[in-house]
């Protein structure tokens, strides 16, 4: 892409650009998997369908890098963009926690959700919440202790916000990492060994959608192990 | 497709070759007629030449930005009713709504939609 292209294209830093270039050659990976995996070409025995998927997913995870990729690009050049509108959040987090429970159960932990029967909308981009619980509640599973874990995701009200709250039982984090969390690129030791393929940028894009939407968004270290996370949002 | 039935034809104005490559095979394989353009201005000529039913459109193109061959193929009359599905790796809402205000019909995110999903747009375009 020549540089009047990306200027065309508002692309103007360096990992913006660089996250652009790999862009084709994930549509290409991806596309070529995905006509060998459908079986298209010919029949696939167990093993080669196996290899095959778990390529699918490397490339998917590879997409979704880049992706926060230029997310964080955005922020940090203000033009990360919302569109707010009515969103019923118990009715999000129960479709996400749907998607996720058969890879959660897979893991031997068990995802439980709970809200009072009228809780009110709150006034968000829908899709950059979802982000958000997604990253939460996926964390919460992934980083688990060993053996069976709970995750419990919570919506109250509270005062003029809607408050959400995921809590785990899972490896938690060391006093010396409290207040890198949010940072850029920041991952626990303890993250890397459990999950060596994160980039740690999801939960500083998750403050700065939260932030960008009215809310706030913390956590505290559970009293017996793991930890909960907390995030408000503006009621509509 | 029964064998009296005239091919589709359908246009991809794309400067990867590996892209080119995939939707070449896929769509010969569904029973299309697939030409090509890595340009462009090739794919405003070949646009006009080979009468294509569909265009697949990347934006990002040499000689000749997607935006650009979109104000041309609308402008013309020989090309002005050929839906376009935009396939690029742009993905901001400003971008689409150019794309969609300049006339091109589907707007869609390579790393976002995967391969039937796009064969599913191009066959709700087709002209019946």
């Amino acid at each position: 892409m020549t540089a009047r292209l990306y200027k065309k294209a508002r692309v103007s830093d360096t990992i913006s650009i660089v996250a652009h270039q790999l862009k084709n050659p994930i549509s290409v990976l991806y596309g070529y998997l995905e006509v060998l995996a459908s079986e298209d070409l010919g029949k696939l025995n167990k093993k080669q369908k196996e290899y095959l998927l778990d390529a699918l997913k490397n490339v998917e995870a590879m997409s979704n890098i880049v992706k926060d990729l230029l997310d964080v690009s955005k922020i940090e050049e203000g033009r990360y963009k919302i569109k707010p509108q009515v969103v019923d959040l118990g009715k999000i987090c129960k479709e996400i926690i749907k998607n996720l429970s058969s890879w959660a159960r897979a893991s031997n932990c068990e995802i439980v959700f709970s809200a009072p029967a009228k809780l009110p909308n709150v006034y968000v981009d829908p899709s950059k919440i979802r982000y958000v619980i997604e990253n939460l509640i996926s964390n919460a599973v992934m980083y688990k202790s060993s053996g069976p874990a709970k995750v419990e995701v919570k919506l109250k009200k509270r005062k003029d916000k809607v408050l959400f709250m995921c809590k785990d039982n899972g490896i938690g984090i060391s006093n010396k990492d409290v207040d890198k969390i949010f940072s850029k690129f920041f991952r626990s030791e303890e993250a890397v060994m459990l999950n060596p393929a994160g980039t740690g940028l999801g939960l500083y894009i998750s403050k700065a959608i939260i932030r960008l939407n009215g809310g706030e968004i913390w956590f505290e270290k559970n009293k017996n192990k793991g930890m909960t996370f907390y995030f408000t949002l503006p009621i509509a | 497709m029964t064998k009296k039935e005239k091919k589709k034809k359908i246009l991809m104005i794309e400067d990867n070759i590996f892209l080119r490559k995939l939707y070449r095979d896929k769509l010969t394989r569904e029973g299309f007629t697939f030409i090509e353009a890595t340009n462009g201005i090739e794919g405003i000529n070949k646009s006009i030449t080979e009468k294509p039913d569909l265009i697949i459109l990347d934006l990002i193109l040499p000689r000749k930005n997607g935006f650009d061959v979109l104000d041309d193929l609308r402008k013309d009359s020989r090309t002005k009713d050929i839906p376009v599905v935009v396939l690029s790796n742009l993905g901001q809402e400003m971008d689409v709504k150019e794309a969609l205000s300049r006339g091109a019909q589907e707007y869609l995110v390579k790393t976002e939609t995967r391969l039937e999903e796009v064969i599913k747009k191009i066959k709700k375009w087709l002209p019946k």
